[in-house]
């Protein structure tokens, strides 16, 4: 795991030499809500280990384009490969642009865990249950063996004493954590988080960007959706800033922080600053 | 109206007798409306023909009254050279009518269940089996317990309408006593008392597996 760190790291501040396949490449995503086109064309790639941070203003395409990497929001062009391997759309031996079929989509979406602002947790399951479902029916995992790696998870996102109880008796920052490990318990390649600390309290924030923090540290791509700028600036190899539905600038942290080079950045960061005074 | 004891101990057995057809009758038809109910619930959930299909036909049978689909199964299919037994055709024309009944009741199910669920399994890379199985029906099942068992209530009293067409029920032996004896209030006071016990131990039975079903509370 710490190799993958260092990979991470030096990722990120070397120029992008020829370098290992990205863990994630996806292409000139376009988006259309009817008339309305919100994604023009995203391109974006990462690198194993590396930690993305998305940020952007309210209906730049945030939520959309992450939905776009694992199909649960269905794109006019463009394509997405996972390590490599396609997911959602593939091109075909004439160079055709193709949908998946269920099953190939199915295989596909394991390896992309993602975690939602309304924690999407199944309330007719108690926590462990939660996470061993998909391990279990999914990938055909011992129910004994699958157990084990949840409770590690949980042990990880700090809720071992949590088992056994049933999702809504569970505060929001519990719910997310839960809903964290059981992304991680496919062994995802990339994890996706949207906005997950939006929706809870502020003194429950810290403990779900605690957990998030320790995943970037551990080596896992991933990216973030967020408003949390010192979590943006404490744990991003790279900060992507949308606007419009276009990557309008990206950079690293420091330096988008810093000294951005759009106007855009700096207006939105200096709207942020004057809302919550950091 | 005098006690007649006599009387009573003479048409309890009776009235019990017939209350075998009508549990047969009823229990039949849930168990098979459990199923079919579901089927047409999820025909019409699936896009395409299937879907109006499966509306048409939950229409059609929800806004005609049993009996008239009962005579319709008893004397239609007599008349092409199928004739079912009164049993059976009644059994039919239950679980028709029910079927559309039950169908709404799972769709109600299915729609209270939030989009976000099926993402959440979808996400993990679960196929439409294991996502209906594991994570939209046990929650659907749970939700539909209370309406399931107003409509085993409504079943069970609806299977009195067999009587129409010469199945020996509760409601068919109360009528052949009431002809034979003139005790009219007796009779219906005792066919009444029993079915009253029959949706009695429905109610009962749906708050218990209302209780047992119920996640997290
Ligand atoms: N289901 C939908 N139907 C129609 N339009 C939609 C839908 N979902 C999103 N949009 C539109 O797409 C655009 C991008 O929305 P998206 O949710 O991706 O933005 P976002 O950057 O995540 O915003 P926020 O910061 O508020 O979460 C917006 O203009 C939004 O109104
Ligand atoms: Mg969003």
């Amino acid at each position: 795991m710490e190799n993958t760190l260092n990979d991470a790291l030096s990722l990120a501040t070397d120029p992008p030499v020829v370098q290992q396949r990205p863990m994630l490449a996806m292409s000139g995503i376009a988006k259309w809500f009817g008339a309305n086109q919100v994604l023009k064309g995203v391109s974006l790639t990462v690198a194993k280990g590396e930690a993305v941070v998305v940020i952007g203003p309210s209906g730049s395409g945030k939520t959309t384009l992450l939905r776009c990497i694992n199909l649960l929001e269905d794109y006019e062009d463009g394509i997405v490969a996972v390590d490599g391997e396609p997911i959602g759309y593939f091109v075909d031996a004439r160079g055709k642009r193709q949908r998946m079929g269920e099953r190939d989509l199915a295989a596909a979406r394991e390896h992309v865990g993602i975690v939602f602002q309304s924690y999407n947790l199944f309330p007719h399951m108690t926590v462990l249950q939660n996470i061993v479902a998909a391990p279990i029916r999914v990938r055909g995992i011992p129910r004994a063996k699958a157990e084990a790696r949840a409770r590690d998870l949980l042990a990880m996102v700090g809720l071992t004493d949590k088992e056994q109880a049933y999702p809504v008796r569970l505060s929001g920052g519990q719910q997310q954590r839960v809903a964290i490990a059981r992304a991680l318990a496919m062994d995802p390649k990339i994890m996706l988080f949207d906005e997950v600390t939006s929706a809870l309290d502020p003194e429950l924030v810290g403990e779900v960007l605690a957990a998030m923090q320790q995943l970037a540290r551990d080596g896992m791509t991933m990216i973030v959706v967020t408003h949390e700028m010192s979590f943006a600036r404490d744990v991003a190899d790279r900060v992507v800033f949308m606007d419009g539905g276009l990557i309008v600038e990206e950079g690293k942290p420091e330096q988008m922080f810093t000294a951005p080079r759009t106007d855009r950045v700096r207006q939105f960061l200096k709207r942020y600053n004057d809302r919550y005074r950091l | 109206m005098p006690f007649d004891l006599n009387f009573l101990i003479r048409l309890i057995p009776a009235l019990l007798e017939g209350a075998e057809v009508t549990v047969e009758l009823a229990v039949l038809t849930m168990l098979i409306c459990v199923v079919w109910g579901l089927v047409v619930a999820l025909a019409q959930a699936t896009p395409g023909p299937l879907s109006w299909i499966a509306g048409g036909y939950i229409q059609v049978v929800r806004n005609t009254p049993l009996l008239v689909q009962m005579y319709l199964v008893y004397f239609g299919l007599s008349m092409i050279g199928m004739g079912l037994s009164g049993f059976a055709s009644g059994l039919l024309a239950l679980c028709i009518q029910n079927g559309g009944y039950m169908a709404e009741i799972y769709r109600g199910g299915l729609q209270s269940i939030s989009l976000r669920q099926y993402e959440a399994g979808r996400a993990l890379g679960m196929r439409r089996w294991t996502l209906y199985t594991s994570v939209i029906m046990p929650q659907v099942v749970a939700r539909v317990i209370p309406p399931l068992t107003n409509q085993a209530i409504s079943i069970t009293k609806d299977t009195a309408q067999v009587a129409a067409i010469a199945v020996m029920d509760i409601m068919k032996v109360a009528q052949v006593w009431v002809e034979s004896s003139a005790n009219t209030y007796d009779v219906f006071l005792g066919a009444g008392l029993i079915y009253l016990c029959l949706t009695t131990v429905i109610s009962l039975g749906g708050r218990i597996a209302e209780r047992r079903l119920a996640f997290a509370s």
